[in-house]
């Protein structure tokens, strides 16, 4: 019976919406605003953030770097030392510098690691080679290269398996910086791996750790390169070598870099939510004041009504069901057109520059959830709600003898 | 009277008990109603008359328990409404009451049927039902169901009060409460109205109307006269001077 009560109710309420459109729309319009920005926002924000983790997290997800802070150095006593902590599967030492290659007419900027290369591509899972091999320790010329260094821009081949590769890089040599030259042919090409932050495998050259001192003339190790056994103690083995090497070392493992992006995309979509409110709150004021206003245009029907046997209880619903079912389309036109728009939006995609040439252009597809979608619709719900509440409570209490004198 | 009722017992449906009723604005006081009783008893056919201002319309939305009196008691087909919560109230001006109102007070963004149906609405009785009684009721009030899907504004004023009268009637109510109901209308829809209303009466409707038209006011069985707040008399109606009649 309430729910035959509540169809007809509704029906009336639509009657009355499309008796005076243009107001209708238009408040509709601006309930619509909320969940169209929450739902496009957050979702285009979920999505880049997604990406970025999978993206850190395919580089390794049990693979921790330690670095030397400040002056300190790296020793065989400390690469023993790392090796005795427990969950720790294997720890090399590596030198790295930036390089510059020339690729068909290009100049690439690369980066160069002298590390056994076996622990790379097991660390890596998504690292595969293309074509060639992985050189042993003692062949300290043979590099592979990355698939943005074995090919030009357009596709075609730069350098093939057998082919001299000649790095420029900078070393410093007695506080002065020397341009240096040396050349490595080319063993293993890695397959194209893609997008890539942090660091990217496509403009990386692999040599064995050899090639660290006898190749490139560097005496210290850049710091050592540890594979725990699994990604559960990876926080674990941080720890303990935060409290062995307290000061004198940086640890970064591809796990908490994730966890920091996962917190800043945490934070991100937080400010957007809470800026996506306001707009949520306006709609509230716009609902009220159009809710009002209808309410004291028709004072004197809700006194016919009241004459009629309709109970306090009956027309505040009444007159809420109208600003639900505003909110209820606005909703619909709002997440419609949020989804629509999350999808432009991330198609365009966002450049992150490192520097003149290391440009990193993220183009992920929008994070549409049910969560989203729910969220935002609670909210336009509420909005009709608690826009609605109070005209309908002051139109319900109207004495209908007052009502019914009212002009 | 008689011959209608015979030597049965007649049922009371309005009891009111030295109605007292005093608006306040501020702390000036108007009483509007100054101490009323008064009975009236099923298939009866009455009018109240007064000047403007004589109390009419507070005296009428006390009966149609659209206003609770300052003191006082009101029964309603039997029922004393004056410990009943405004819920309560609802539901029997839902059952035991019609009203026709001076300025009809048709929703014009509602069909006749709609209007006519809006008292089966709060009763939670399904629509084809709902149709079924609002062609009935209109049939019964004007004789033309051909209106149900019009627009009131497209009805004349005679046709909108008789729409008017069937909203009042659908929902069976033991009581007709009629407040100056020709006051807008002509000469010719007002007879069409009051016969509407004898007729009604026939058939067995309580009406009580408010008037200050006495071609309308001696159509009626009974008039009682209110000034200044208090009843200061029963007229007996001449016939001869009823509206239809002339």
């Amino acid at each position: 019976m309430f729910l035959l009560f509540l169809i007809d109710i509704f029906r009336m309420a639509v009657k009355v919406l499309t008796e005076r459109k243009t107001r209708a729309i238009l408040t509709i319009a601006g309930i619509a605003l909320g969940p169209f920005a929450l739902v496009m926002i957050s979702s285009v924000i979920d999505g880049y953030g997604d990406y970025i983790v999978s993206q850190v997290q395919g580089l390794g997800q049990n693979t921790i770097v330690v670095f030397p802070s400040g002056n300190n150095k790296l020793t065989e006593n400390d690469l023993n030392n790392i090796r005795s902590i427990p969950g720790v599967k294997r720890a090399e030492p590596f030198y790295s510098i930036q390089g510059q290659v020339k690729v068909g007419t290009e100049t690439k900027i690369v980066f160069i690691y002298a590390i056994p290369p076996d622990l790379v591509f097991e660390s890596i899972s998504g690292l595969e080679l293309e074509k060639g091999s992985i050189p042993s320790e003692t062949e300290y010329l043979k590099a592979i290269i990355g698939h943005k260094i074995a090919y030009t821009d357009d596709g075609s081949v730069a350098y093939d398996l057998g082919d001299v590769l000649t790095i420029t890089y900078l070393k410093s040599v007695n506080g002065r910086n020397e341009v240096k030259r040396v050349s490595v042919v080319v063993n293993g090409v890695v397959k194209e791996f893609g997008g890539a932050f942090v660091l990217s495998p496509d403009l990386t050259i692999i040599l064995p750790l050899e090639a660290g001192q006898r190749l490139l003339g560097l005496s210290d190790w850049s710091g050592i390169y540890i594979l725990a056994e699994n990604s559960n103690v990876v926080q674990d083995i941080v720890r303990e070598i935060q409290s062995r090497y307290r000061g004198v070392v940086d640890v970064v493992s591809f796990q908490s870099i994730a966890n920091v992006i996962n917190s800043v995309v945490g934070a991100v979509n937080f400010i957007s939510f809470a800026a996506s409110l306001s707009s949520f709150a306006v709609a509230v004021a716009g609902v009220a004041s159009t809710m009002i206003t209808s309410v004291i245009e028709r004072t004197r029907e809700i006194g016919v009504l009241k004459a009629l046997g309709f109970r306090d209880r009956e027309v505040l619903i009444m007159i809420l069901a109208e600003s639900i079912i505003m909110s209820i389309i606005g909703g619909v036109i709002g997440i419609t057109l949020g989804m629509i728009g999350s999808h432009i939006l991330a198609s365009t995609g966002v450049t992150i520059r490192a520097g003149p040439q290391a440009e990193i252009v993220i183009k992920a597809p929008p994070k549409i959830t049910v969560f989203g979608i729910l969220r935002a619709t609670i909210l336009t719900l509420m909005v009709g709600i608690a826009g609605g509440v109070f005209p309908a409570y002051r139109a319900s209490k109207i004495p209908p003898a007052v009502a019914l004198r009212y002009e | 009277m008689l011959r209608r009722h015979g030597v049965y017992m007649r049922r009371e449906v309005v009891v009111l008990e030295d109605i007292v009723k005093i608006y306040r604005s501020g702390s000036v006081e108007t009483p509007a109603l100054r101490g009323i009783s008064l009975k009236i008893y099923e298939g009866e056919f009455i009018a109240i008359m007064g000047p403007s201002g004589s109390g009419k319309t507070t005296l009428l939305n006390i009966m149609g328990l659209l206003d609770k009196p300052t003191s006082g008691r009101v029964y309603i087909d039997g029922i004393e409404v004056s410990k009943l919560n405004s819920g309560e109230i609802a539901r029997i001006r839902n059952y035991k009451i019609g009203f026709v109102f001076q300025s009809f007070n048709l929703i014009n963004r509602l069909t006749v049927l709609e209007n006519i149906e809006i008292p089966l609405i709060p009763r939670g009785i399904p629509r084809p039902k709902r149709i079924q009684m609002a062609t009935n009721a209109l049939i019964r009030a004007a004789g033309d169901p051909s209106w149900l899907p019009k627009k009131p504004n497209q009805l004349s004023g005679g046709q909108q009060q008789r729409v008017a009268i069937a909203r009042a009637i659908v929902g069976e109510p033991p009581i007709l409460l009629a407040d100056e109901p020709t006051g807008n209308l002509d000469m010719a829809s007002s007879r069409i109205v009051v016969k509407t209303f004898q007729e009604l009466n026939k058939t067995g409707s309580t009406i009580v109307v408010i008037t200050h038209n006495p071609e309308v006011a001696n159509c009626t069985e009974k008039i009682y006269v209110l000034r200044d707040g208090r009843l200061i008399g029963e007229v007996s109606p001449d016939p001869s001077k009823c509206i239809l009649n002339m």
